[in-house]
């Protein structure tokens, strides 16, 4: 029973999805936004029955890797490595996709009933719930899906969806490029996960997360070999020495580097808040973007099986989460800030299971996806309080704990989450994650630096978040309002790119709703509808308990223990106070960088403008995002532009200048040609018409003899047979000396029985390795030698040689590789063997012997059979009625040879 | 009085040969019809000269009937194509008949 309920899940929000998306725009904003939250709410109570049962399995029933399966159908099957290997639509939810189920549903339940606040003055209302729908069904198609094809179905859905969103205001073209950029990231990403696949396929025989994983633990070599890119012995820098395991997690990495927007696939994201706040929030912060993180955690058997992949990973992690809050140190708009802090968490989430704590990483994904979703949703109702519809600037809000004390307080406890300050759910991730990365020290024993290096770097990032988090909070929330945005003022202050470009037209509907004194320069703030206050208040308490749920003294025994069947593990140890010392750090991170941004925001410095002049260069470097877009607009994109210039030119000058024009000027200039044929007078047709008629009548009356063999003898006696024709008369030349042998008959058949002196020229007939090949026949003259050449066999065979490759594989006596000489004389043929293996009568010759093959006789050469007749060419002469004459002649073999097979079943049959 | 075959055969083959001449050489249609009635009745000729002298059965003198029902279809046919080109181009000059061409 409870194995239907994950199709449920899955189910309702799709449902809904259609339901919306073919009957919303007809239907009233009720009914849309009832299905859209209903439908996301019966998944969600399905995913807390389905978790019950999963928890009932693990710890009522003692069983210790419980899962919930369901299998729908059939979805395809292939072969591989000589086994079908089948693909079914599968579901299943074990302890890591039980939890990610719990959040997607449970957040995306809140945040669709935040959006029916916060988007009800939408035109498109309809539309937004519809995608949010697919969305929440494609991302749980992702989590819950079995193998690689049916996550993968999900991981275009989810991108598919968030192209969507993000464009979801399509008339402002910058939105839309948003969206575009998005997409074009993510499909770079997906083409490492399609790679990765098929890598994993080809070495597990499965598509399947559990039998690739069982495999990892059960026989790890299969993954660890080095994969065979090349030949062997080539220097590394040619053919880099790469296991299977390594090559498929760095694709799938790549993957995730888009989808969970790390370096260098990271620039989408930030420009992905031009979406609708709450798809920010849900897409963008707390689930779809970690989904790279969920990958890594449930391939994690074979990610620890690649060191090199766990480095790349924590570095490239390391590196984003610095970065990404650098960034965050100076930008000025809301949900900017918010982007790159959610880049930058992600960086630390990367780090984690870089350094092999699967188990951090991921409780660092649930824990950020309570806080960052209340701090999307609290920025969400700031800007809804003072009418900002693209994104609000920092520098023109403040005090506004006064006029909206719900959203300040969950904003607050929110920052102090992420900030890492104790007792709060962001504290314990942290922590967890910095403990891992000091313990896996010995996991990277080539790289002792690595460890170390990207503690470091965690921590130093962990100061700038609090640091950047709470001068938001205070900028925004403490102090006095200094006026909110005025759009006119707003819009230059939009980001370098444009990308939160005011859009006032199409939004006119939510301003007019909003803002209500839309002409007064200092506009009251006021405190957001319920429907958004309450989804702050649940998530503002999940950002502090989600810490709760798991954890031990210190130590988060229990979340370990819960996810150690699903996840794969390192050889990890750390040391008594490693867990203090991490801790330690930490808190100083969280101490300092609040207490800094206290300093600065709250009791208004001067040092904060000091340093940025100070820092000029460096400051504008932040403030310009590393200038990272432009960097890839003069590389990347530049590159392609100029490919597509060139292609373009190609096309023109090429395609469409030479090719297209040549070849219609040839075809006009044909077509001129026979026109002059066409020229409608009737005589003329007439004329050419008499020529050709002229012609065919004289073919008819010119006679031909073509001679041929009658039957098939085998003598010396040959019946040969000429044309018949009015009036034809023959006379015969057997011997080919010029001398015609018969008188002039009306007789169109003749025979004639050779003798050994007709013969002067001889038939070598020879059939190649194996009974498939055809015989052929080449004819010699005394002293003419017949080559044996290796070579294009077709040239071989046209120029009357013989081929080594004819002979088959084992012609070879020994090491000598000397081709037969095959030479004829009066008598037949004289073989020298040579390096070749030469039999006659059964007996192998020897190399220096003259083997000797008479007419009648055969031998063999390797595999191939050679065996030698005569070859006449008897003449005939005929006349015709009018006296014309022709002769032609005809090649008869003499005795015939029988065919190889033939031959050896007359053999056989001879011998019993 | 016997007259070889060949003697017929070469009248025959004189008389194509005038009508095919004709026929590419004249312009006027009506000219060029009687050409193509010489080049069938030379065909006659040649059949019922070849029948008479290989008097098996009579297929040469039955073809040479079939020979002349066609070219009374064919005379038919074509005085009534050369009647309409006369109301067409008031001419009755091959020449003028070349708007297959365009």
């Amino acid at each position: 029973m409870y194995q239907k309920a994950l199709l449920g899940i899955v189910l309702f929000p799709l449902i809904g999805a259609i339901a919306n998306g073919v009957f919303g725009r007809k239907a009233g904003r009720n009914v849309v936004h009832a299905v859209a939250v209903l439908s996301v709410a019966c998944s969600f109570a399905l995913a807390l029955y389905a978790f019950g049962s999963l928890l009932h399995l693990r710890y009522g029933q003692g069983e210790e890797a419980a899962s919930i399966t369901y299998t729908a159908y059939e979805w395809f099957s292939l072969s591989l490595n000589h086994r079908t290997l089948s693909i079914p639509v599968r579901f299943v939810m074990d302890s890591l996709s039980g939890v990610m189920t719990l959040v997607v549903t449970g957040i995306g339940l809140l945040i669709h009933i935040y959006s029916t606040g916060y988007m009800s003055e939408e035109p498109s209302y309809a539309r937004f719930f519809a995608y949010l729908n697919l969305f929440t069904a494609s991302m749980l198609i992702l989590i819950l899906g079995s193998s690689l094809p049916v996550m993968f179905v999900g991981w275009e859905g989810v991108g598919v969806c968030s192209y969507l969103l993000i464009g979801f205001w399509y008339e402002n073209p910058n939105y839309a490029a948003a969206g575009r950029k998005a997409f074009v990231a993510n499909r770079i990403g997906d083409f490492g996960v399609i790679l990765g696949m098929f890598l994993l396929a080809t070495a597990a025989n499965s598509l399947e997360f559990t039998d690739i994983n069982e495999l990892a633990h059960v026989r790890p070599t299969q993954f660890t070999s080095a994969l065979a890119l090349g030949p062997q012995g080539a220097p590394f820098w040619v053919i880099p020495s790469i296991s299977l395991a390594t090559a498929a997690t760095l694709f799938l990495f790549l993957g995730c580097t888009g989808k969970s927007a790390q370096l260098p696939l990271y620039v989408w994201l930030p420009d992905a808040m031009a979406g609708p706040t709450p798809v920010s929030a849900l897409i963008h912060a707390a689930t779809m973007v970690t989904s790279g993180i969920y990958l890594v955690c449930r391939l994690s058997p074979v990610f620890a099986l690649a060191p090199a992949t766990m480095a790349v990973m924590a570095i490239i992690g390391a590196v984003t989460a610095l970065m990404a809050a650098s960034v965050g140190l100076v930008q000025n708009d809301i949900k900017k800030i918010l982007a790159y802090s959610t880049v930058s968490q992600l960086g630390f989430m990367f780090a984690a299971v870089g350094c092999g704590a699967f188990a951090a990483g991921f409780m660092h994904v649930y824990t950020h996806a309570f806080f960052k979703a209340c701090l999307f949703l609290g920025a969400g109702s700031v800007m809804h309080a003072v009418g900002a519809h693209g994104d609000a600037d920092i520098r023109t809000l403040g005090g506004l704990r006064k006029y909206m004390p719900l959203t300040n307080v969950t904003f607050l406890v929110s920052c102090l989450a992420i900030a890492g300050v104790p007792l709060f759910s962001g504290f314990f991730s942290k922590d967890e994650i910095l403990v891992g990365v000091l313990s896996s020290a010995g996991y990277f024993s080539f790289a002792p630096w690595l460890a170390p290096t990207v503690f470091g770097m965690l921590v130093l990032g962990a100061t700038m978040t609090a640091f950047y988090m709470f001068r938001l909070y205070f900028l925004t929330f403490s102090g006095e309002f200094r006026g909110g945005p005025v759009h006119e003022t707003h819009a230059p202050a939009a980001g370098a790119h444009g990308d939160h470009g005011d859009h006032e037209d199409e939004r006119h509907d939510h301003d007019a709703a909003h803002d209500h004194d839309h002409g007064h320069a200092h506009h009251e703030p006021h405190e957001s509808p319920p429907s958004m206050t309450i989804p702050l208040i649940v998530l503002g308490v999940g950002a502090v308990f989600a810490g709760y749920v798991w954890i031990g003294i210190v130590h988060f025994e229990p979340w370990v223990k819960w996810l150690e069947p699903s996840l794969g593990s390192i050889h990890a140890e750390h040391g008594h106070a490693t867990p203090y010392i991490a801790m330690a750090f930490g808190l100083l991170a969280a101490v300092v960088g609040i207490g800094l941004a206290f300093q600065f925001y709250y009791k208004g410095s001067e040092v904060p403008a000091k340093l940025a002049t100070q820092f000029g260069g460096l400051h504008r470097l932040l403030m310009d995002k590393w200038r990272v877009d432009e960097l890839y607009d003069a590389t990347v994109l530049a590159g392609s532009r100029g490919l597509a210039r060139l292609c373009a030119a190609f096309d023109k000058y090429v395609v469409d200048g030479i090719l297209t024009h040549v070849s219609s000027q040839a075809v006009a200039s044909l077509s001129f040609l026979f026109t002059r044929f066409q020229t409608g007078l009737v005589h003329a047709y007439g004329a050419v018409m008499a020529v050709g008629l002229f012609f065919v009548a004289f073919h008819f009356v010119v006679p031909h003899a073509d001679p041929a063999v009658v039957g098939d003898p085998t003598g010396l006696s040959v019946e040969l047979a000429a044309n018949q024709g009015l009036g034809y008369e023959y006379r015969w030349d057997f011997d080919a000396d010029g001398r015609f042998d018969t008188e002039w008959s009306n007789d169109s058949k003749a025979e004639h029985a050779f003798s050994d002196a007709d013969i002067v020229r001889f038939a070598v007939v020879f059939e190649g390795a194996g009974y498939g090949a055809r015989p052929r026949t080449l004819v010699v003259a005394p002293k003419q030698e017949i080559k044996v050449s290796s070579g294009a066999l077709t040239r071989i065979m046209t120029r009357g040689e013989l081929s080594l490759d004819e002979l088959g594989e084992s012609w070879q006596r020994g090491e000598d590789a000397a081709a037969p000489l095959i030479k004829a004389d009066e008598q037949g043929l004289l073989i020298k063997p040579r390096g070749a293996r030469v039999r006659k009568a059964g007996a192998v010759q020897p190399a220096d012997a003259e083997v000797r093959v008479s007419r009648g006789e055969h031998v063999s050469i390797g595999e191939a059979r050679l065996s030698v007749s005569g070859y006449v060419k008897p003449r005939v002469q005929v006349r015709n009625a009018f006296g014309m004459e022709r002769t032609e002649s005809v090649g008869v073999v003499v005795p015939k040879v029988p065919p190889r097979i033939t031959a050896e079943i007359a053999a056989v049959q001879g011998s019993k | 009085m016997d007259i070889e075959l060949g003697y017929y055969l070469a009248l025959s083959a004189l008389i194509f040969g005038l009508g095919a001449i004709g026929f590419l050489v004249r312009r006027n249609v009506l000219v060029q019809l009687m050409s193509i009635e010489l080049m069938l009745n030379s065909v006659n000729l040649m059949l019922v000269a070849f029948n008479r002298f290989l008097p098996d059965n009579h297929a040469g003198q039955l073809f040479a009937f079939f020979v002349i029902a066609v070219a009374a279809a064919e005379a038919a046919v074509g005085l009534a194509i050369v009647i309409s080109m006369f109301r067409l181009k008031k001419t009755v000059h091959s020449d003028r008949a070349d708007i297959l061409r365009h």
